[in-house]
């Protein structure tokens, strides 16, 4: 019966008998669910693995990222040379940054250093260690730069002996280059027929791709042909003759030719300030060619122009192996790093159209770096010389 | 299994259940409620002096753990909002009712449906004194409160839960009438 008026005892009576509700699940599964929250006891265990890593991963990666691209480093330079150079320099390195980017930086290189350093290396500085040069791919993989280093020579050891022994101290990474060597490859030399056999193994990933193979064809041309004067190579992959590349179809020989009349350019690595002299993949019939080539920046390749002197187009003649150019009237030139490059790039230059000497005239002054211009300078023996240990 | 958990569940936990299941009105979050009050139990085990019965003890910790929901349900935009805002001083849930309650006669789906107007601390004391026959002095304890602060909310609720049993039978009333009327 419903009445519209209820007492508190029969509200209360109401409330009494409301409905037992009962739980209907097994205590085992309440207890065991009991347990699985139990060992969540400790929310702050995940998170705290988690910053553990991301500070882990800041300390890893932290020093890449303050280094940057080449252009924070770039500027940052410039920030801090406004700061310190008197404003009379500034201004000089106004005009001078106007002219080329990349003199305003090997400018830099000039300052921090004592005075202009020479890359290449020359006959008076090997003394009783021979040069072996490694031909680097840049970390575009578009240029192979030669990187030259002195090594000591012990009892006997022929230069295939060195090239092998050092191969894995090259330090791509450090010169801004990329990672090539060692190469998965063992070289051996037949003395009975003068013939060099490289041998890959079965696994050798170089026949992938065409960029792949042309890059592992040519660096051993060119390994070969700076270091030494064999004419053949020999290719084998796990002891069989010939190696299989994707493109090419199987190679069992290469014929080495010298590398020549090529003309040597800049190329700046990303993240150093300090050039390679680089020979362009084009080669030219005269060095008059040449010479010109070395005042033009070549962007498909990434190289800068390398010739910064105001050559005189006609005076440039050959004589008894030794080049002798001359410089326009009021031509001028400092004694800097960036002409120390130029020069070098010159003398290395003749080197591939081979001269012996080069003999600036009519140069507005007597010294660049350590070369005395008033006299024939000796052609250097390799380019850009770099330490490995 | 632990034997204390054997033995507290062979004691009290329909009792514990049911108080939960009352005090949120929904069954799945009163079976999580009660997890929750088990692991706040085995916590502070070794801490239970015996000050008071381990029913009103237990009593204690399933109000708080429904407090706490409570207080987790509301967000911090609800709780901020709360401060300016009196008029919604209620504690609303939307939830159907439960089946249990449905196939009992209306009288009782009424009372139930009161129980909604009460405030969480006149829920407990009307829980406690009529579903689970607690004596005002255990009720007390479990509440942490004094004996006459227990009989004043408990007169306050059975008050309110009259006054909306009232209107619910008016509006009853008044469906019948234009029942009665459209014929």
């Amino acid at each position: 019966m419903k009445k519209s008026e209820w007492s508190d005892r029969e509200i209360e009576e109401l409330l009494r008998h409301m409905p037992k509700i009962q739980d209907h699940r097994d205590p085992r599964d309440i207890y065991q669910n009991l347990s699985l929250k139990k060992r969540k006891t400790f929310p702050w265990v995940l998170p705290s693995i988690a910053a553990a890593a991301a500070l882990f991963l800041l300390i890893v990666l932290g020093p890449k990222l303050m280094d940057g691209g080449p252009k924070t480093q770039y500027s940052f330079d410039q920030s801090s040379n406004k700061k310190s150079v008197e404003q009379n320099i500034a201004m000089k390195k106004k005009d001078a940054a106007q002219k080329d980017y990349s003199i305003s930086k090997a400018e830099n290189y000039d300052r921090m250093s004592e005075g202009p350093l020479k890359t290449a290396i020359y006959e008076d500085e090997i003394g009783s260690g021979k040069v072996i040069t490694y031909w680097v791919p840049d970390d575009q993989a578009q240029n192979l730069i030669p990187v030259s280093t002195i090594v000591q020579e012990s009892q006997n050891e022929s230069w295939l002996d060195l090239f092998n022994e050092h191969m894995s101290q090259v330090n791509e990474d450090a010169w801004g280059l990329s990672e090539y060597y060692p190469i998965n490859a063992e070289f051996k030399y037949d003395e009975k027929n003068q013939i060099l056999e490289v041998n890959v193994p079965a696994d050798h990933q170089y026949g992938q791709g065409a960029a792949n193979e042309l890059m592992f064809l040519n660096i051993i041309k060119k390994d070969i042909a700076s270091n030494s004067d064999l004419k053949k190579v020999k290719l084998f992959t796990d002891g069989k003759p010939g190696i299989e590349f994707g493109n090419t179809g199987i190679e069992t020989e290469l014929i080495i030719q010298p590398e020549k009349n090529h003309a040597y350019l800049l190329y700046y690595p990303n993240n150093n300030e300090t050039p390679y002299l680089v020979p362009t993949i084009e080669s030219f019939k005269t060095i008059k060619d040449a010479i010109a080539a070395m005042k033009k920046d070549d962007p498909t390749n990434g190289l800068r122009k390398s010739m910064l002197f105001e050559l005189s187009e006609k005076d440039m003649t050959i004589q008894d192996n030794t080049l002798h150019v001359t410089m326009e009237k009021n031509a001028k030139m400092k004694n800097d790093q960036i002409t120390l490059f130029s020069f070098e790039a010159l003398l290395l230059t003749a080197k591939e159209f081979g001269l012996e000497k080069v003999m600036i005239k009519n140069a507005p002054i007597k010294q660049i770096g350590p070369f005395d211009l008033s006299i024939e300078n000796k052609v250097p023996i390799a380019p850009n010389l770099r330490n490995i240990e | 299994m632990d034997s204390v958990f054997d033995e507290l569940y062979k004691k009290y936990h329909h009792d514990v259940f049911q108080f939960l299941f009352y005090m949120v009105r929904n069954r799945e979050q009163a079976e999580d409620l009660v997890q929750e009050v088990y692991i706040r139990v085995f916590k502070s085990y070794n801490r239970f002096e015996g000050k008071s019965s381990e029913k009103t003890w237990l009593f204690s910790i399933a109000r708080n753990v429904a407090i706490d929901y409570f207080r987790k349900q509301k967000g911090w935009k609800d709780r901020l909002m709360e401060k300016f805002d009196w008029s919604t001083n209620q504690l609303k849930d939307d939830y159907p009712i439960p089946e249990e309650i449905t196939v009992q006669k209306e009288e009782i789906q009424w009372v139930y449906k009161c129980l909604e107007y009460c405030n969480v601390d006149q829920r407990a004391v009307i829980i406690l004194r009529f579903l689970q026959d607690l004596s005002i002095a255990e009720t007390a304890q479990a509440l942490g409160w004094t004996e006459s602060k227990v009989k004043t909310t408990q007169h306050r609720s059975l008050k309110l839960i009259k006054k909306h049993m009232e209107t619910f039978y008016a509006k009853e009333e008044s469906n019948i009438e234009k029942v009665r009327v459209e014929r």
